[in-house]
C-alpha cells in the first residue's frame, strides 16, 4: 500500500521525468556540444537509484524508457531495457556502498551515459541495423560519455533538490544516526 | 536486508526487463500497422500540441544555448564558408555550361518543369523535437495526415533532402534524417547515370556515405549528390529526382564497389523549418507518363507505358 510520503515521492519522480523528457527533446538535443548531443535521460534515471533505491530506480528506469520510446517513435523497449538496468544498478550502488564522494555524481553520471550508449549500439547491432562501424562510432561514444558526465553534476543538483524531503531514507540522516548509535548501520539491521 | 526485500526487489527486476523485452520483440516484429505503432501514434498525437507549445517557449533557452555555440563555431564556420563559396563558383560555371545544353534538349523533355517542387504539393513544417539518439537521427515536425502528410513522404529544406517521413499522426510526424541508420536513399553523382545508395556513417553524424557506386563509376572531390529518382521496379526510388543532398569530399578506395564520403548541404544539427513532399507517390510517373504521349502521337501513354511507370515511385 503506498503511503503520503512514498507517493508524494512518485509524484515528484513522474513530474521530474516528464519535464526532464521534454526539455531532452525540444531544448537539449538541438544543441550539439562538440558534435554530440547531451542526453539527460540516463542521469536522471541513474540519480533517482542512486537517491532513491534499486527498486524505484528500476521502475523509474523502465518509464522513463517508455516516454522517450513514445515520444520520439523509437522502437519500444529498447530504451526501457536500457534505463531499466541503469536505474536498478544505481541504485544497488547506494545500497551497497551508499557512496557520500564528491565525484559520485560525475563518475555515476559517466557510468550511465556509458552504459546507455554501448547498450544502444549492442541492441541496434543485435536487431540487425545495416550500417557501416568505425573508430569514429567510438570517439562518438567518448564524447558522449565526457559531455554527459560534464552534464551530470548540474543534473545532480536539480534531482538532488527536487526530490529532498521526499525520499524513502536520507543517506545523511542514516549515516548521522549510525554515527551516534555507533555505527549500527540500517542495512545491517534490516 | 531481509529475503523477502532481496526476493521483491528481483522480482520487480525481473519483471521489467521481461516487459522491455516482450515489448522490443512486439514492436520490432511487428506491421507498422500493428497494435504497439498505433498506441505511439496516438501517443504522438497527444503529445505534439504540447511539444509544440514546449517548443515555442523554450525557444529563447534553446538559442541562448545555440548562440554560444554559434560563436564558437564561428570563425571555423567562416573559413569553411570561403572555401565552399569557391568551389560553388566552379560549380556554378560548370553548371551553367550544362545548363545551356540542357536547355537544347530541354524543350523536347520539360522535364525541367517537372522536377518543379510545387508540383509536388509541399506542407511546410515546424520542427518541434529532436532525438539526442545516435542510433536514431529522427526529428518530429508539428504537421501530420491533417494536413496530407504521409508515411514515406521525402522531407526537404532550403538547403536539400533531409529525410522522409516515417510515422505519422494527425496533428505531427516523425521524420528519419538522412543520417538515421534506417535511412537509405537511392542517388547519382552529378550528371553521371551510375547510381548508389546514400548511407550514415555511423559515428559521424554531419557525413554520409553513397555505396554500392559501379566500378566504371569516376566521382570526383566537390561534385553534387543528388537523388536518382529511380523509377525501375523493384527498386524504386520514394524521392523525386535531382533532389540536392550533399557535395563529395572524399572517393574511397578501388574494390568491387566504390564508396564515396558525402557532407550533406542541409545542417541537420538546426533545423527549423521543413517541406513535406506531399504528392511524390505516383505523382511524378503520371507526368512521365503524360510527356510519353506527347512524345509519340497517337500512343495511349495510360495502357502502353502508363502502368509501369505508374507503378513507380513507391518503395
Amino acid at each position: 500500500m503506498m503511503n503520503g510520503r512514498s507517493g508524494l515521492l512518485t509524484l515528484r519522480i513522474s513530474l521530474l521525468a516528464v519535464v526532464a523528457v521534454f526539455v531532452q527533446i525540444g531544448v537539449i538535443s538541438e544543441v550539439p556540444v562538440f558534435g554530440v548531443n547531451v542526453d539527460i535521460s540516463p542521469l536522471l534515471v541513474a540519480f533517482v537509484g542512486l537517491l532513491c533505491g534499486s527498486t524505484l530506480g528500476a521502475v523509474s528506469g523502465f518509464a522513463v524508457g517508455l516516454l522517450v520510446d513514445l515520444s520520439l517513435g523509437q522502437t519500444l523497449g529498447v530504451t526501457s531495457l536500457i534505463f531499466t538496468l541503469i536505474g536498478y544498478w544505481s541504485g544497488r550502488l547506494r545500497e551497497m556502498r551508499d557512496p557520500q564522494a564528491a565525484l559520485t555524481p560525475l563518475l555515476v553520471g559517466a557510468a550511465a551515459a556509458a552504459v546507455a550508449l554501448i547498450g544502444y549500439s549492442l541492441v541496434e547491432f543485435m536487431l540487425g541495423v545495416d550500417a557501416p562501424v568505425s573508430l569514429d562510432l567510438l570517439r562518438q561514444i567518448v564524447l558522449g560519455v565526457v559531455v554527459d558526465a560534464i552534464a551530470a553534476v548540474p543534473m545532480w543538483l536539480i534531482v538532488r533538490r527536487a526530490l529532498r524531503g521526499g525520499l524513502p531514507e536520507d543517506p545523511r540522516r542514516r549515516r548521522r544516526r549510525a554515527y551516534t548509535t555507533g555505527g549500527l548501520s540500517p542495512l545491517s539491521r534490516s | 536486508m531481509s529475503d523477502k526485500t532481496v526476493r521483491r526487489r528481483r522480482a520487480v527486476l525481473l519483471l521489467l526487463v521481461v516487459l522491455s523485452l516482450i515489448l522490443l520483440t512486439a514492436y520490432f516484429g511487428e506491421a507498422s500497422s500493428g497494435r504497439l505503432h498505433s498506441v505511439q501514434r496516438a501517443f504522438l498525437t497527444v503529445v505534439s500540441p504540447i511539444q509544440d507549445g514546449a517548443n515555442k517557449a523554450l525557444k529563447p533557452v534553446r538559442d541562448l544555448f545555440g548562440w554560444f555555440g554559434e560563436t564558437a563555431d564561428a570563425k571555423s564556420q567562416r573559413d569553411q564558408l570561403r572555401k565552399q563559396v569557391d568551389a560553388l563558383r566552379r560549380q556554378l560555371a560548370a553548371l551553367q555550361a550544362e545548363q545551356r545544353t540542357d536547355k537544347q534538349v530541354g524543350g523536347l523533355t520539360q522535364l525541367d518543369s517537372s522536377l518543379s517542387i510545387l508540383d509536388y504539393h509541399p506542407v511546410t513544417a515546424t520542427v518541434v523535437g529532436k532525438s539526442p539518439n545516435l542510433w536514431y537521427e529522427t526529428v518530429d515536425i508539428d504537421k501530420g495526415e491533417a494536413a496530407g502528410v504521409r508515411l514515406n513522404d521525402p522531407v526537404i529544406n532550403g538547403e536539400g533532402l533531409i529525410g522522409k517521413v516515417s510515422e505519422v499522426a494527425s496533428d505531427g510526424a516523425e521524420v528519419s534524417l538522412i543520417t538515421d541508420s534506417a535511412v537509405g536513399v537511392s542517388a547519382r553523382i552529378g550528371s553521371s547515370s551510375s547510381t548508389g545508395i546514400i548511407q550514415p556513417k555511423v559515428g559521424d553524424p554531419s557525413d554520409l556515405l553513397l555505396q554500392y557506386l559501379p566500378a566504371s563509376a569516376q566521382p570526383n572531390v566537390g561534385e553534387e549528390v543528388v537523388t536518382s529518382g529511380t523509377v525501375d521496379p523493384p527498386d524504386d526510388s520514394l524521392y523525386p529526382p535531382g533532389l540536392p543532398i550533399g557535395q563529395v569530399t572524399k572517393v574511397g578506395e578501388e574494390s568491387a564497389y566504390k564508396t564515396v564520403d558525402v557532407q550533406p548541404y542541409a545542417n541537420l544539427h538546426n533545423l527549423d523549418v521543413v517541406q513535406v513532399l506531399t504528392s511524390v507517390q505516383g505523382g511524378l510517373p503520371e507526368r512521365l507518363s503524360h510527356l510519353v504521349s506527347t512524345f509519340v502521337p497517337g500512343q495511349n501513354a495510360v495502357t502502353g507505358t502508363g502502368p509501369q511507370l505508374a507503378s513507380t515511385g513507391v518503395g
